[in-house]
């Protein structure tokens, strides 16, 4: 049994699930509600089948985390949350499990691991994945392939790579270094003992400021997440410019419209698995049914495989290896349409 | 990404937290002793289970004990008219129920409102509890996740009969339990439980049970927003 840990985009986004869901109650209530509601398990199973015909089943949490709780300051809200999906999921026998959207960036940013014990619940760690592994993966494939349409010759670009200390930041940019010939790496992120670290590691790639990099880079990714999300000025960009959208919320597509700058969504898998769960729409894909995002992607590839552990955990611990790993899954799987 | 602030250091011995810990002790104390006087009557009520429910009520006899020494500890005399009242409501529900043989309403008020409504406090407590009082609610919350929950078995047992007696007594009390959340959202505050994370906490041991007696989750929603009626 696999399980996927989401939350909805903003507080409107929460209300409008719970009128369409038939929850009016709900309908009306505002942050405060969200803030001390428990975590939910849909009653619904998700069943995945494979085009080899594998049939796996899993079930979604929904935490009730809403982005608003880290920009109001309601941190103490946003960690509880996250711990009680976790040990909901957990007593619900599920093997493992994705922590979706901000999930995975909460429980790194708050150094939710020392929580070992809540209430009478050991939480075990091996029965959850950030996913990060493949949605670093996705967006590293998303580069080459949408970059190759728009005929941008990767050995002749700049790729800027907005986040790069992150988790999927830094996979990124390992992957770059290490599969393709690109010329040129742009490091942006806050931290700059962090960005020192991965230029050594890289040994390569320049740092600068997200205003100063934008203008040279062919190619954005942008993996940095913020509750209120960014304004980038679309007039700066070079043309053509591929952005992939691939940090959260996922809405560049929307405030960065220019001819000659394409936005991509990012971390989005594409895929023929056949999933009856018709809550999909909920989380906003454009194609639910031929959509998922590439952290709960993993979880159905680690259930298909049986492989029953964290595969992604702790910080800046993906390597190009395990991200060819969590490719491999994929092809073995058979649906890879991206 | 804005950083978790550290937490504060509590003055168990200020006038504030004394006062404040004068009324949720007591609340804690009668608690326990509505829960002794309702697992009696429930014995009365089910001579099938009679041994099992006479030992459940020396377990919460014994709790209340527990709570009485922590407020003899901080040499603080709880408010025990205060507690008397602000379970009055919940008290003459279940004497009621108890009176016309309602099984169903008796177990929902004893076995899921007020041991959830404990357990729930008893974890927000602990880990802003003086050194005294943590052992021993960490001691009774051992007790109280050793035990299986009676009422709970019970009425997942019996769930077909009394699926919507649970439903009919949910929609009464849960309102009430709202209410009394909120009348103490300001002591607790003083003691450092944050009324959001005891809801919170509630409704996941409350949620819990629901399911464990058969209820959906579609059901456990539906039923929990009763509690925003009050």
């Amino acid at each position: 049994m696999f399980g996927l840990i989401g939350h909805l985009t903003s507080l409107e986004h929460a209300q409008a699930a719970a009128r369409d869901m038939g929850y009016p109650e709900y309908a009306d209530e505002g942050l405060d509600f969200w803030c001390s509601a428990p975590p939910l398990m849909l009653d619904q199973e998700i069943t995945v089948k494979s085009l080899t015909g594998q049939v796996i089943k899993g079930r979604y949490v929904e935490s009730c985390f809403l982005p608003e709780m880290l920009a109001t300051r309601r941190i103490k809200a946003a960690t509880r949350k996250i711990i009680n999906a976790m040990a909901h999921a957990q007593k619900h026998g599920i093997d493992i499990t994705a922590l979706g959207g901000f999930s995975s960036i909460i429980f790194e940013n708050f150094n939710l691991k020392q929580i070992e014990r809540i209430r009478n619940i050991r939480l075990e760690f091996q029965r959850f994945t950030t996913g990060n592994t493949h949605t670093a993966y996705i967006i590293c494939r998303q580069v080459e392939q949408a970059s190759a349409k728009l005929g941008i010759d990767l050995s002749k670009a700049t790729i800027a790579v907005c986040g790069a200390t992150g988790d999927i930041g830094s996979a990124v940019c390992r992957w770059m270094n290490a599969h393709t010939d690109v010329q040129d790496l742009l490091l942006i992120a806050r931290d700059r003992e962090r960005l020192n670290a991965l230029q050594t590691e890289l040994g390569r790639g320049r740092i600068l400021g997200l205003d100063e990099a934008l203008p040279q880079a062919d190619i954005v990714v942008w993996v940095a997440s913020m509750p209120k999300g960014v304004e980038i000025d679309a007039e700066s960009l070079k043309k053509p410019c591929l952005l992939i959208d691939g940090g959260y919320p996922k809405n560049l597509d929307t405030k960065v419209q220019a001819p000659g700058v394409y936005v991509l969504k990012g971390g989005i898998v594409e895929h023929s698995l056949d999933i009856d769960w018709p809550l999909m729409q909920l989380v906003n894909m454009d194609a639910p049914g031929r959509q998922l995002f590439a952290c709960f992607a993993e979880s159905m590839l680690l259930e298909f495989e049986k492989w029953h552990t964290n595969f992604s955990w702790g910080r800046n611990q993906i390597t190009v290896e395990k991200m060819e790993k969590s490719g491999a899954f994929r092809s073995s799987m058979a649906s890879n349409r991206s | 990404m804005p950083q978790l602030e550290a937490p504060q250091k509590t003055d168990f011995q200020s006038e504030t937290y004394k006062d404040a810990y004068s009324r949720i002790n007591a609340i804690v104390i009668e608690g326990e002793q509505e829960a002794y006087d309702n697992y009696l009557a429930l014995a009365e009520l089910l001579p099938d289970n009679k041994d099992e429910l006479i030992k459940l009520s020396r377990m919460e006899n014994k709790h209340k004990k527990g709570f009485e020494a922590c407020g003899r500890n901080l040499e603080v005399a709880p408010d025990m008219k205060f507690a008397a009242e602000y379970f009055a409501e919940l008290h003459g529900n279940f004497q009621t129920a108890a009176a016309e043989g309602d099984i169903a309403t008796c177990l929902v008020i004893q076995s899921l409102i007020i041991e959830c409504f404990a357990i729930a406090a008893y974890n927000i407590y602990i880990p802003v509890a003086d050194p005294f009082a943590r052992k021993i609610t960490e001691g009774v919350v051992k007790d109280e996740y050793m035990h299986l929950n009676f009422g709970e078995e019970w009425l997942k047992a019996n769930f077909e009969q009394y699926k919507e007696g649970v439903e009919k007594a949910n929609a009464a009390n849960l309102p009430i339990i709202w209410k009394m959340l909120n009348q103490v959202e300001d002591d607790a505050a003083i003691l450092e439980m944050e009324k959001e994370a005891l809801v919170e906490d509630f409704m996941i041991a409350y949620g819990e049970a629901l399911a464990n007696i058969g209820f959906s989750t579609r059901d456990i929603m539906r039923m929990s927003s009763h509690g925003l009626r009050a």
